[in-house]
């Protein structure tokens, strides 16, 4: 399912890409880090990543332009976004101007049936986020609310995990028959590159990468060091 | 090590690990002096009634730790604003650690920007934030 440390490489030589899915600019409420601060972190530390997605909470970050600093730094940076639901906290990937008019993404009390229905006809892909975390995971609200219909993917590494969080995550993804995906949760600059997720193959875009975590060729990594 | 001068410091730094002094009757000091006595931050059996995992170090206390650590690490610095997130209660009796790294600084204005995270033995973070300080030319 999953793998921990290490630098992998593709047995059969072909191109690979580990993108870290889950990070957070100033743009967000909670979020410290500055964009132009994570690519130079990327590089002063020679993380074994090669871009990130800023998931920015209850929004979509259509304002800012960061291609100047991919450019810059050899770096991708995507952008994606984090709502919120009864099931708790989902990360959406190829969000398109029509998918942010199809619901609200600044309401914090969405219905996931909606959020996963939406994103699909959008073409989107919605990932339930660190779901083995109280109140704003996943795992948390399936006995009360049941199994959602629908989840194909959800997190299984994060960054910012504590105690049998991403173990809960990692349990319920294994029951259901989900694959998992890793992200940091970034909120400041030196958290970056935390978990990450490498993909089989080229990832330059939104829509590439809504097409790459359709096509299920990833797997979820955890650079954390273990205590 | 300390630093002096803005010349002293890269991008990049980490600043000395502070491992505060959590116990019980220092906390009990720190509320006294602070105004803030209650027995959610110096009784364990009443925070836990309060439906808490045990007595909490105060926000206020972590933030004094925080600037502590970089003071530490420069003595001269004006620390121009620590701001935090509480992701998780810091614990009285618990051992956490004060740890930050520099992650922005401006050689024109003398300032460094420092990631900051209290985190516990299990690495943890408990609390995260950004602090902005100065330092001479």
């Amino acid at each position: 399912m999953g793998a921990r440390g290490g630098h992998p490489r593709n047995p059969d030589g072909g191109r690979i890409v580990i993108l870290d899915l889950h990070t957070h600019s100033v743009v967000s409420d909670d979020g410290r880090a500055k964009v132009p601060n994570y690519c130079q972190w990327i590089r002063a530390r020679d993380l074994p990543i090669e871009g990130f997605v800023l998931t920015e909470h209850r929004q979509f970050d259509f304002a800012s332009d960061y291609s100047g600093l991919a450019r810059e730094f050899g770096l991708t940076i995507l952008k994606a976004s984090e709502v919120e639901t009864e099931y708790g906290h989902v990360l959406v990937f190829g969000v398109t101007e029509a998918l942010t008019k199809a619901f609200d993404f600044a309401d914090i009390h969405l219905p996931l049936a909606q959020v996963i229905e939406e994103a699909e006809r959008h073409g989107a892909v919605p990932v339930p986020c660190h779901p083995g975390r109280k109140r704003v995971g996943m795992a948390a609200h399936i006995g009360e609310l049941g199994v959602p219909e629908g989840v194909r993917i959800v997190e299984i590494f994060n960054g910012g995990s504590r105690g049998e969080e991403d173990r809960i995550a990692a349990a319920m993804a294994s029951e259901q028959n989900y694959q998992g995906i890793g992200g940091s949760d970034a909120h400041i600059v030196s958290h970056i590159g935390r978990c990450a997720t490498r993909f089989d193959g080229a990832v330059g875009s939104e829509g590439e990468l809504a097409e790459a975590l359709r096509g299920g060729g990833f797997e979820a990594l955890s650079f954390r060091e273990q205590a | 090590m300390t630093v002096t001068r803005i010349t002293d410091v890269e991008f990049g730094d980490t600043l000395p690990v502070f491992d505060p002094d959590t116990r019980l009757a220092n906390v009990a000091r720190f509320v006294e002096a602070a105004h803030w006595n209650g027995p959610r931050f110096t009784d364990h059996e009443a925070a836990r009634a309060e439906g808490l995992p045990g007595a909490l170090v105060p926000g206020i206390m972590s933030q004094g730790f925080l600037a502590a650590m970089i003071h530490r690490w420069a003595p001269k610095a004006e620390i121009l604003y620590v701001d935090t997130v509480f992701r998780a209660p810091v614990i009285v009796d618990q051992p956490c650690h004060i740890n930050g790294v520099v992650t922005d600084l401006d050689e024109a204005t003398g300032e460094v920007e420092i990631d900051l995270t209290v985190t516990n033995d299990a690495g943890e973070t408990r609390v995260f934030g950004t602090a902005r300080a100065r330092l001479p030319n």
